[in-house]
């Protein structure tokens, strides 16, 4: 499942089926680059998605994560996309562990893998100086709301109700 | 934290289409992919006017010298025979200080764990540079200490301060609150060999942004620190010492109230002039004013002048180091245009109260360390390590 999963989205983003298929299968976050952004972007056009930037080096996220697992586990029809955002680059077999222990192994994940960490968030967003964590929640019609620091789950609860039905 | 040779293989190959663009030579980008890559480089200039440069890897502190301005450098040298677990937080780097005499003192942090709990190690070469001592614990405490700072006052006494966690792991374990760490800092021996009985200046300070380090006078170091404000506001102050082992009273530099339940790697930089004049420079999100900023004091007790903005927050200023010569305080730091990323320069010679244009003085397409100022006399230079360049040794001229 979340093999086919993978694939289908590494396809979609331009990756090449042989790194889609090894990405897969070692359960691994896709590398987030100089370009990553805008095709993650084109890739979720039209659907409401959560996307929840998080880090290794980042107590509060390591602690909020969990609660990301609970709800995904309570709302399997969320569109989550979890990126690792360290300044540095982290192992990936690390991202992965923390991502299952919060039971996030489901989800779609990306990490940073450039040290040129100012164009990776400058592409995100310019203004954002990079502190972790943060949630966007961005709408069918790409209108986003951005959750600094942790989120209130709560809030993210009543806007995915709001959110019209996704077809996917 | 080492990769294994599939992951590795896996990153390029699933790296490919990202990096596509950009692509240099087919090099990845991940640091990880090669751990000799040097990825801070701190300078220091020697009694002879040579230049040294402390490089950390991801497994090394290396120290290489340069009799011309840095166009050339010796082989470099290992300051350990055995690799290490660098801590490689993006406001962690190896320090460097030369004494009159010519001994160099280094120190580094390491990781201890996959928690980021730190160990500072120090080590000293007097034949010049051709063998370190054993590098040993800057403190008996095995904690945690992280983002060291060392310098060397007008009298020639090493000093060095750290965040260090131990008070944090106290309270915790008797299931009390512990915001952030402690400010904490030691004195050298006369052989410059031992560091003194560690003291802490203060608790519940931020516990990931690097320090700002100054000296008022001969035993009294003055401090610049985000510190933890009640509420969780995790603003800029400074400490100044009275003597070597009494600090003054922390001065708040800006109320710029930026309350976050994280740390933001983001350090400050202060210098003190000549005429005693404070100068200050750091980053903040707050809800006051958010990006990078300015301000100055006319004393060690004086109030700091209001904030002076640098560049705007969209363009991602950072980095900033202040440095303050007999004749002029010099500023620069990090900015981000979209494509590159840029080190703007100004210089005040009014204490700090007028700036002259802040002119672009060195610019790179990708990965960089922060841009650092060092000065031989009145000559100031940008250093500053670039992963497409390498390192780069700009002297700042007066023009314009």
């Amino acid at each position: 499942m979340r093999r086919a999963i993978a694939v289908a989205l590494a396809l979609v983003l331009g990756l090449s089926t042989a790194a889609a298929l090894r990405a897969a299968d070692a359960g691994q976050p896709i590398p987030f680059g100089r370009g990553s952004w805008a095709k993650l972007w084109s890739a979720h056009a039209g659907k409401a998605t959560v996307i929840h930037f998080w880090g290794l080096t980042c107590g509060p996220c390591i602690i909020e994560m969990p609660k990301w697992g609970k709800l995904l586990a309570e709302r399997p029809d969320m569109r989550l996309v979890l990126i690792a955002a360290d300044p540095l680059p982290q192992s990936p077999e690390r991202v992965n562990e923390a991502l299952q222990r919060a039971g996030l192994e489901r989800a779609e994940s990306w990490a940073f893998a450039d040290r040129f960490y100012e164009r990776l968030r400058y592409e995100i967003d310019p203004a954002w100086s990079g502190e972790l964590p943060r949630t966007l929640l961005v709408a069918a019609d790409g209108g986003t709301t951005a959750l600094p620091g942790v989120a209130d789950l709560a809030t993210v609860r009543k806007w995915l109700d709001a959110q019209p039905r996704s077809k996917n | 934290m080492r990769l294994t040779i599939s992951a590795l293989a896996l990153v390029v190959l699933a790296g490919s289409a990202a990096a596509q663009h950009h692509d240099h030579g087919g090099a990845m980008h991940s640091f990880s992919a090669d751990a000799r890559e040097a990825f801070t480089a701190t300078p220091a200039f020697g009694p002879d006017g040579a230049l040294w440069v402390a490089r950390g890897t991801a497994d090394r502190v290396v120290l290489a010298r340069s009799t011309d301005l840095g166009k050339t450098f010796t082989a470099p040298v290992s300051i350990t025979a055995d690799p290490l677990n660098m801590d490689w937080g993006p406001d962690s780097r190896p320090q460097l200080a030369i004494d009159k005499t010519g001994a160099i003192v280094v120190t580094y942090a390491i990781f201890q764990d996959k928690s980021f709990n730190g160990r500072i190690y120090a080590t000293r070469s007097t034949d010049g540079g051709t063998t370190f001592a054993t590098p040993a614990p800057i403190t008996s405490d095995s904690t945690s200490q992280r983002f060291q700072t060392v310098g060397i006052d007008p009298d020639g006494r090493v000093f060095a301060a750290w965040l260090d966690k131990r008070n944090a792991a106290t309270a915790i374990a008797a299931g009390k609150p512990y915001p952030g760490a402690a400010l904490a800092y030691a004195w050298a021996d006369d052989s410059g060999m031992r560091f003194s009985d560690t003291r802490l200046a203060f608790d519940n300070t931020c516990e990931c942004c690097r320090l700002g380090l100054a000296f008022a006078g001969p035993g009294r170091p003055a401090l610049m620190f985000r510190n933890v404000f009640e509420g969780s506001v995790r603003d800029h102050a400074v400490v100044t010492f009275k003597d070597p082992t009494t600090p003054g009273p922390l001065r708040r530099v800006s109320v710029d109230n930026w309350k976050i339940e994280a740390c933001p790697h983001h350090g400050p930089s202060l210098a003190i002039a000549p005429d005693g004049s404070y100068h200050a420079a750091w980053f903040t999100g707050g809800s006051v004013r958010q990006g990078l900023f300015y301000a100055h004091a006319d004393n060690a007790d004086a109030p700091f002048s209001p904030p002076r903005a640098l560049s705007s927050p969209d363009r991602q200023p950072a980095r900033p180091n202040v440095l303050a010569t007999s004749t002029a305080v010099h500023l620069v730091w990090k900015e981000f245009d979209g494509e590159k990323s840029l080190v703007r320069w100004q210089v005040s010679h009014d204490e700090g109260r007028s700036w002259s244009v802040a002119r672009i003085v060195a610019e790179t397409a990708d990965a960089s360390d922060h841009p650092l100022l060092i000065a031989r006399g009145d000559r100031v230079f940008l250093s500053w390590l670039t992963r497409n360049e390498g390192y780069r040794l700009i002297p700042l001229g007066e023009s314009t």
